[in-house]
């Protein structure tokens, strides 16, 4: 096993490179035809043209453009993401503040969506036939109707306005200081540092982006869990374990729902890849200081080197999440790992 | 010591009776057939035991007896504890019945656990029971999953699961219809060998008579929810007295002794839906010695012999079935002249696949240098187990695959490649009857419409009527009523379906069929029937026929001539009668002896696995 799922990641990873290559090279480009200077716009009024050349020049803007991306990429080899022309910082000191924020999230989203899309499913299985499923099937078709950010806006007013139990505002409540990042996650730096009331506030802020994120799987995957079942449940090794008196929720647990979880798998690696694009407005909306924020405020403000940087690790992430799906699947399909 | 005991069993739907006054007994150490074509009601009884009826179905009345438990009535709970324990099952297809997610020693470990065998003793346990089962490595075995071993190892391995507990009862349903015929022959003498050392009662579910007769020590005949006949296996086979019995027996080519035509019985058995227009003998419209008196009332089961019953009219007992003399087979008559095919050192390599990791696997040489000569109202079969190459043989000569290396010519023009050219060649000449005659027909269009299907093609210059009045043709040559030309695939029988596959490859008048196993998921009634069609198609119209086939006794019924595959190579090939009666090459040694003979005294299974 462990032997194959190396070489998998090995093959994945030498795939990575040139799909790298090129996202990073057509963000580049299409940066560069905008018609529009951020450099300009960031110097004061007063400034003349001299001024103008040599900031451009500074940020070796005044280069050919492949020029420009050659230098770029050798930079970002050697881990030099550049300056932000907008924050006037370093483009590696931002994306390592904002990239543990969104990670926690998407952490927590995918943890919230898969287990619910589990019971789900398995409810919808135990219950078909039955008015159960029917209230469920209605339930996951207006989950699924409603795009996420709204289903933010509705958490929100629910559970932060009507009914005021969550944040919503931010990683952590006003009073605290977030602590000096260790890993920069904090659940984990909280743990670390034994700070109870930084862990809870922390946690608690996350809930509420962190269900709407869920919302945008979890019906998904309860459709396609349930569906699977019931085409596992006719098998024959389904009857022949029946038939050797097995209890019928072990037949569940151990026989269906191993051979029905692969469609899921695959659904839930496509799936995760969306939910990086749903991070960015469930962030605007929460405030939450992740990587989604980052690049908005980046576009805003034409912020080259950040949106470069932010798209290329939003790149690494889609990617790096599709190979751990892979393992995932090799791990749980032997027919994979023995093709005959 | 009664094991299992039926006493006026009746399973209905909807108030119809698909199994109809069910009695009989099976003692410790014997062995019970349930002997039937589908839709007989042979499965059902399987399914009462393991109480897993389909929707709708209900045990009407009449009670099922295990060890002194009413299957019918008792707990749901209890029911599930003698499940696996007291009584095992052993199913059909053996590698869709174990958990491709799970190893062989997982799942066994689970049936163990589930008797209440401590950790500590199971590894042991499991491969002193796989060893029993002459399963070589059962120590490898045990980490392997059930898509890497054989469909055989795969039944050995549940026949050891289903031994663990040491059952009262096994219901085997027909556990060796999915596996080649010498797998099938070591499956059944592992079976018997362990029923007899345990003493356990098997219940043995099949559609085969004559391998019944070799397997059971009793046999009860169904027909159509009805036990027909019934007795020790020996008297009822050497001895049968209903005219269904008799009718199977006769459908049946034996593989020695004289050849003549398969007497076939007309249609075929009523289904659900027409039982309640036969209040009488459910048999009695296809009998050829029914009277008025058969379709009125059902007659009793009547003890004819000691032991030995008969549910047949005692006018027709006393007359006895008259054996009509049989019929001479039509002897072939081939014309000279340049054969249809030619395959000439026609071989095909599949180059193996790329992996997921892109490695490529070794390739396999599906077909290896076979030479074939077909000429016009010649047939030739081609036999082999699974995995001989003999179909890949059917899709190189139809060019549904291109060929690696060789020839193939048809009426003397080369067409060992695909071409247009060759296409032409072929389309007039060449079709195709397939194996599932269920897939082979688009089940969104009427008979009338499939069958003249070639007639669309874009040179055809047939008219609407033109078409309707050759669907008719068609229909009226294969047997088939002219009511079915409105009809959908749905609403037909399986034997009817493969007269449409027939009657449509017949539209374009070829001159050669290639059929790949065209009859192995048909009844023996429906085959004979079939295998009689194509005895007919080439005395009207001379045509010629590959017939790939597992099946030897069919084989040597219709053909004059016969290749002999194993590994993509011909081992023996020549006259049908001198292959099948004198093989010389142990493979096809082999392939014989694995068939149970017709005479339930020659003893059989004879090869030690």
């Amino acid at each position: 096993m462990s032997r194959i799922a190396l070489l998998l990641l090995f093959r994945r990873t030498l795939l990575a490179v040139p799909i790298l290559l090129c996202v990073s090279a057509l963000v580049f480009l299409v940066l560069r035809l905008l018609p529009a200077d951020p450099v300009a716009m960031s110097l004061p009024p007063g400034a003349t043209a001299d001024d103008l050349a040599r900031l451009r020049q500074s940020f070796g803007l005044d280069r050919a453009i492949p020029v420009q991306y050659v230098l770029w990429l050798g930079k970002i080899i050697t881990g030099d993401f550049g300056t932000s022309i907008f924050f006037r910082r370093d483009v590696g000191e931002l994306i390592a503040r904002a990239l543990p924020a969104t990670l926690e999230l998407i952490a927590a989203g995918l943890l919230l969506g898969i287990a619910a899309g589990i019971i789900g499913g398995l409810a919808m299985f135990a219950w078909r036939g039955r008015t159960g499923e029917q209230v469920l099937d209605l339930a996951t078709s207006g989950l699924m109707a409603i795009p996420e950010f709204l289903w933010a806006i509705v958490l929100i007013l629910l559970f932060g306005v009507m009914w005021p139990v969550m944040p919503f505002i931010g990683r952590l409540g006003s009073g605290l200081v977030q602590p000096a990042p260790l890993t920069g996650f904090l659940l984990i730096d909280s743990v670390i540092i034994g700070r109870l009331d930084v862990f809870v506030s922390a946690l608690r802020h996350l809930m509420l982006p962190a269900m709407a994120l869920a919302i945008g799987i979890a019906p998904l995957i309860m459709r396609v869990l349930r569906s699977s079942l019931l085409d596992v449940i006719q098998e024959d090794y389904i009857t022949q374990a029946r038939l050797r008196g097995i209890a019928e929720h072990t037949i569940l647990v151990r026989h269906a729902l191993r051979n029905a979880a692969l469609p899921t798998i695959s659904l839930i690696g496509v799936q995760a890849g969306f939910m990086f694009g749903g991070t960015v407005l469930v962030e605007m909306i929460f405030a939450y200081p992740g990587l989604g924020n980052l690049m908005v405020d980046a576009v805003r403000n034409h912020d080259l080197p950040v949106i470069q940087a932010v798209a290329l690790i939003y790149c690494v992430l889609v990617l790096g999440i599709n190979a751990a799906v892979d393992v995932i699947y090799l791990a749980v399909n032997p027919k994979l790992r023995f093709a005959t | 010591m009664e094991v299992l005991e039926a006493r006026n069993l009746s399973v209905s739907l909807v108030g119809v009776d698909v199994l109809r006054h069910i009695s009989f007994t099976l003692r410790r150490g014997r062995v019970l057939g349930l002997v039937g074509e589908s839709g007989a009601g042979k499965s059902m009884l399987g399914r009462v035991i393991a109480r897993d009826l389909p929707t709708a179905f209900k045990v009407r009345s009449g009670a099922l007896t295990f060890q002194g438990h009413d299957l019918v009535t008792i707990a749901g709970e209890k029911h599930r504890e003698l499940l696996g324990d007291s009584i095992a099952f052993i199913p059909q297809e053996p590698l869709t019945a174990l958990n491709p997610v799970l190893t062989i020693g997982q799942q066994f470990d689970e049936h163990l656990g589930r008797l209440g065998v401590p950790q500590a003793d199971r590894r042991t346990r499991m491969i002193t029971a796989l060893g029993n089962v002459l399963l070589h490595d059962p120590v490898t075995l045990l980490d392997r999953y059930s898509f890497q071993i054989s469909g055989g190892m795969c039944q050995r391995v549940l026949i050891a699961m289903a031994f663990a507990s040491e059952p009262a009862l096994i219901v085997a349903d027909e556990p060796t219809t999915a596996l080649d015929v010498s797998t099938q022959a070591h499956i059944v003498q592992i079976m018997r060998k362990m029923q007899r050392d345990h003493g356990t009662a098997l219940l043995f579910i099949t559609h085969d008579l004559r391998l019944a007769a070799h397997v059971c020590d009793d046999i009860l005949v169904l027909y159509a929810g009805d036990i027909v006949e019934r007795g020790p296996a020996r008297t009822l086979t050497a001895m049968a007295r209903h005219p269904y019995t008799l009718a199977l027996q006769a459908a049946n080519p034996p593989l020695d002794g004289p050849a003549h035509r398969l007497a076939t019985l007309p249609e075929q058995m009523p289904g659900i839906g027409a039982f309640t227009t036969l209040p009488g003998c459910r048999f009695a419209p296809r009998c050829p010695v029914a009277d008025e008196e058969c379709g009125r009332a059902v007659p009793p089961l009547r003890e004819i012999a000691p032991h030995h019953f008969v549910r047949c009219s005692g006018a027709c007992l006393t007359q006895g079935a008259k054996a009509s003399a049989p019929e001479p087979l039509p002897v072939a008559t081939t014309t000279p002249g340049v054969p249809v095919l030619v395959l000439k050192d026609v071989a095909k390599h599949y180059p193996g696949e790329r992996d997921w990791l892109g490695r490529r696997r070794p390739g396999t040489d599906a077909v290896k240098a076979i030479n074939l000569t077909v000429r016009a109202g010649e047939f030739v079969g081609i036999v082999g187990e699974s995995g001989s190459g003999k179909s890949t043989v059917a899709k190189l000569i139809m060019g549904l695959e291109p060929i690696t290396a060789g020839r193939i010519a048809i009426d003397g023009n080369d067409v060992s490649v695909n071409d247009s050219a060759a296409r032409q060649v072929r389309l007039g000449t060449l079709q195709m009857v397939f194996q599932d005659p269920q897939s082979a027909l688009n089940p969104r269009r009427p008979v009338g419409r499939l069958i003249t299907q070639s007639l669309e093609a874009a040179r055809s210059t047939a008219s609407e009527a033109d078409r309707v009045m050759r669907a008719r043709a068609l229909l009226a040559e294969t047997g088939l009523s002219a009511d079915l030309l409105q009809r959908f695939p749905s609403q037909l029988s399986g034997g009817q379906k493969q007269r449409v596959n027939i009657a449509r490859a017949l539209c374009v008048t070829p001159r050669l069929l290639v059929a790949d196993e065209i009859v192995s998921g048909l009844d023996v009634s429906v085959q004979a029937q079939i295998l009689n069609l194509l005895l007919d198609l080439r005395r009207d119209r001379g045509i010629g026929l590959v017939f790939i086939s597992h099946d030897l006794s069919v084989v040597r019924y219709l053909c004059s001539r016969v290749l002999v595959m194993q590994h993509g190579a011909v081992v023996e090939q020549g006259d049908a009668e001198a292959v099948l009666g004198r093989p010389q090459h142990p493979y096809t040694q082999s392939l014989i002896a694995a068939v149970p003979p017709e005479d339930p005294d020659r003893p059989w299974p004879c090869n030690s696995p």
